[in-house]
């Protein structure tokens, strides 16, 4: 277990150094002129020649590309003019609000999904099902912006039950939560129901079941376990669409997160900036990886000696 | 107490109640200091510093830089330039020299005297291109600035530069404490300014929120919100919800097309301006056909302006009778545009077009010739209009220019007065490779002269010759938007800018 977690963890630094090579590449290869979005709009050639050789930009690339490395190892993300230095603080500071909004739509998604996905599977084809199935076709059909502004326009403007936007106390999480995990909630909720109607038509149910244990029992003691192992897949590879959706909702709820800070950055065209999200982004999604391979682990024995 | 009131009371704790109830907070918290003003920022405010960046975002950092410091001059919400240090300015007959006098006792925040030195300081600043490399067309006309007496500075010009007062009254032209200047330094002044505005620094988050409290040694009129917080909402939906719900008073940048949602809502007021950038096509005249003059005029005559601005805009748009928007001071009205297919049938005809001009009748029975077009992605657009004529790679392409500092000289010079090279890239914004020797004499004499009428009249003889030299096709003027919920004296100046310098809650 230790060594295949060391084995695992080994590979991250190698497939970061890809990854930050990649999008050296392509931050190199966007089209536009990193210099002339600095000197603004009303810049004449000969400054934006200026402030090309201060910023380095003027160099060969692989020289640029050494420097990038070598920065990026002393937590160096490069010079951001928005920041007039590294934005490295200025991202790290923003990682906890959408770190807090991630976790709260797992743990919604964990809390609702799975109980409605078993309630579904318990009650095939009946009444609770056919509910909770068409809930879920609906959930998976809503884009989260259209479904965060119809929550903005009914709970905020009419209703007048929750703050509309910013993150100022445990009533502003409620929405954009429901917004970034809706769709998460019906994966995982259709997921469920699938596997565990597959599980209860196993062998051991039946043992189990002819061995006096009531159908409920049978459900939570055995099924449920087996059943997680997929739930648990769908979870930790849809973690990664989070981290892409908190960008859209964190924009409609103007959520002070890394997500807002992208579009920021985007919005000012501030490349360093921008490359450096990125690559939070998807240590972010490798992380997640990790975790859930742990997890698996964790939840089915008979993987460790895999 | 409503009921929104009591829920979030209950169920929100403190913090909840303050973003939602401002006003609350802001009692609870100081008391006779008085209200806070909160604003809804379509642009987030990233720096503060009107050096290195010219703080980042426009109109966003502009605003608040309007809160925070006082400038040698200052623009009215007309853009009238009247004077705010300075107790008197003036110009030198022969336009290379000016003569500031400043007001006396005036204090920075931090209590540092606004004293000759201190704008000495600050103009060297700004004309160095090292610490300042933005705005250059507006402060490399000076040479050097000198303190003559404790409250006197006499600027030295390179060339006569008659829009000198518009550039000290540029939101660029902000005073910076020289004392914080020292402290702070270049790269953490952005985030720690110190100015002598009527509000000063209370907190920062860059992105996200800045917090600005009343300065109550403020020289001026007294600052009329004990606190202005701006907050970051890039969404326009989301700034609608936030102004309706009363977690903020004031909105800027209301999509025309969302007004309506407003003016039904009896506590929303809805102000709006016309501003000073116009919507156009620049047109490439290095190329055929485009060279020929009856095809530009072809072309403006087969735009539906009118449609434009009523269909698309909703009414908070205008077609421009001129090159330069209506309020831009040295505006003159030449003639307005005539939508007209039939005309521009027959000019294109007569110019030897005539597969255009069948084209130009078909094409939905409105506006054009066989348009190809290419969406480029923000970062790249300026780059691909401003190249040398052989590595154009567009007939016609979108564009308007916002003239910041209100002259409407900046605004032709930068876009019509001829390149110096013509076979390299554009030097300001004649991309379009506009050349026309009269104009490039009349901007010259508008330049140096004096003498404000004839500066007007030149100006006028410009936009008639551009205009009838057709080198855009011309569409819009838009309307800036903001909306508040009960906040007095919110201005919305015509350069995109929502003021909240004088407003209260």
């Amino acid at each position: 277990m230790l060594r295949f977690f060391a084995y695992r963890l080994a590979l991250i630094p190698l497939v970061a150094f890809g990854v930050i090579t990649i999008l050296f590449v392509i931050f190199k290869s966007v089209p536009g002129d990193e210099a002339a979005i600095v000197a603004g709009s009303a810049a004449t050639q000969a400054e934006i020649e200026h402030i090309r050789v201060q910023l380095g930009l003027d160099k060969p690339l692989i020289e640029q590309y050494g420097r990038h490395l070598v920065g990026l190892l002393q937590g160096d993300f490069g010079y951001s003019p928005t920041f007039r230095g590294n934005p490295l603080p200025r991202i790290l500071e923003r990682v906890p609000a959408t770190l807090l909004l991630m976790l709260s739509s797992i743990l919604v998604t964990i809390i609702i999904g799975i109980p409605a996905g078993v309630t579904a599977a318990a009650y095939q084809n009946r009444w609770p099902d056919i509910a909770i199935s068409s809930a879920v076709v609906a959930l998976l059909a809503i884009p989260n912006f259209w479904l965060g502004m119809i929550l903005i326009a009914v709970l905020s403007v009419q209703m007048g039950l929750l703050p509309s936007f910013g993150l100022a106390g445990p009533l502003s999480l409620v929405m954009p939560t429901i917004a970034l995990s809706a769709r998460l909630i019906a994966l995982v909720a259709r997921m469920t129901r699938g596997v565990v109607i597959e599980e209860m038509r196993k062998d051991y149910v039946r043992t189990a079941r002819a061995k006096g244990l009531s159908r409920r029992v049978s459900l939570t003691r055995h099924v449920l376990r087996n059943a997680m192992i997929p739930t648990v897949t769908v979870i930790g590879l849809q973690a990664g669409y989070l981290l892409g959706g908190s960008v859209v909702v964190e924009r409609l709820f103007a959520w002070p997160g890394i997500g807002d800070l992208l579009l920021a950055g985007i919005n000012v065209r501030d490349y360093t900036l921008v490359q450096g999200i990125t690559l939070l982004f998807v240590t972010g999604f490798l992380l997640i990886n990790l975790a859930v391979e742990v997890l698996y682990v964790q939840i089915n024995p008979r993987l460790r000696h895999g | 107490m409503n009921r929104r009131e009591v829920l979030t009371l209950l169920g929100g704790g403190a913090a909840a109640t303050a973003i939602m109830r401002p006003d609350i907070r802001a009692l609870a918290q100081s008391g006779a200091a008085g209200s806070t003003l909160t604003y809804g920022q379509s642009t987030a405010i990233l720096t503060l510093d009107p050096a290195h960046g010219a703080f980042t975002t426009y109109p966003g950092g502009y605003e608040a830089a309007l809160c925070l410091y006082d400038r040698i001059l200052d623009f009215d919400a007309d853009m009238q330039i009247k004077p705010e240090l300075a107790e008197s300015f003036a110009m030198a007959d022969d336009l290379m020299s000016a003569t500031i006098k400043l007001r006396s006792g005036l204090k920075f925040h931090d209590g540092t005297p606004v004293d000759a030195a201190a704008i000495k300081a600050n103009i060297e600043r700004m004309i160095d291109k090292e610490r300042n490399p933005t705005n250059r067309p507006l402060w490399d006309p000076i040479e050097s600035a000198e303190a003559t007496d404790d409250l006197t500075v006499v600027l030295k010009l390179k060339q006569p530069f008659s829009q000198l007062p518009n550039s000290l009254a540029h939101g660029s032209g902000a005073i910076v404490s020289p004392a914080a200047m020292e402290k702070f330094g270049d790269d953490k002044i952005a985030t720690n300014p110190v100015g002598a505005g009527p509000y000063r620094l209370a907190s920062f988050s860059p992105g996200q929120e800045l917090v600005l409290e009343a300065f109550e040694d403020y020289w001026g009129e007294k600052p009329k919100a004990g606190k202005i917080v701006f907050k970051a909402i890039t969404e326009a939906a989301t700034r609608i919800s936030a102004l309706k719900t009363g977690a903020v008073n004031v909105i800027d940048q209301v999509p025309p097309a969302l007004v309506s949602q407003l003016k039904g809502d009896a506590n929303i007021e809805v102000i709006s301006k016309p501003g000073l950038r116009p919507i156009g096509c620049i047109i490439n005249m290095s190329r055929e056909p485009l060279k020929d003059p009856k095809v530009r005029k072809a072309l403006n005559l087969a735009i539906p302006v009118k449609t434009i601005a009523e269909k698309v805009f909703f009414g908070y748009a205008q077609a421009p009778d001129s090159p330069l928007a209506f309020n831009t001071v040295g505006y003159s009205s030449v003639s307005p545009l005539v939508y007209d297919v039939e005309q521009a049938k027959s000019l294109l005809a007569e110019a030897g077009y005539v597969a255009v001009s069948e084209i130009v009748a078909n094409a939905l029975g409105q506006a054009g010739v066989k348009v190809e077009i290419t969406k480029i992605e923000g970062g790249s657009y300026w780059d691909t209009l401003r190249q040398a004529p052989a590595d154009l790679k567009w007939d016609i392409a979108m564009f308007g220019f916002n003239p910041s500092n209100a002259s409407g000289l900046y605004h032709l010079s930068s876009l019509f007065k001829s390149n110096p090279d013509e076979a390299s890239k554009p030097a300001v914004w004649n991309a379009g490779r506009y050349k026309n020797d009269e104009v490039d004499a009349l901007l010259q004499e508008a330049d140096s002269t004096a003498d404000a009428a004839k500066q007007m009249e030149a100006l006028a003889k410009v936009q008639e010759i551009v205009w009838n030299d057709n080198p855009y096709i011309w569409l819009q003027i838009n309307e800036n938007i903001a909306a508040t919920n009960g906040a007095k004296g919110v201005e919305v100046w015509p350069i995109v800018f929502t003021v909240v310098r004088r407003a209260s809650v």
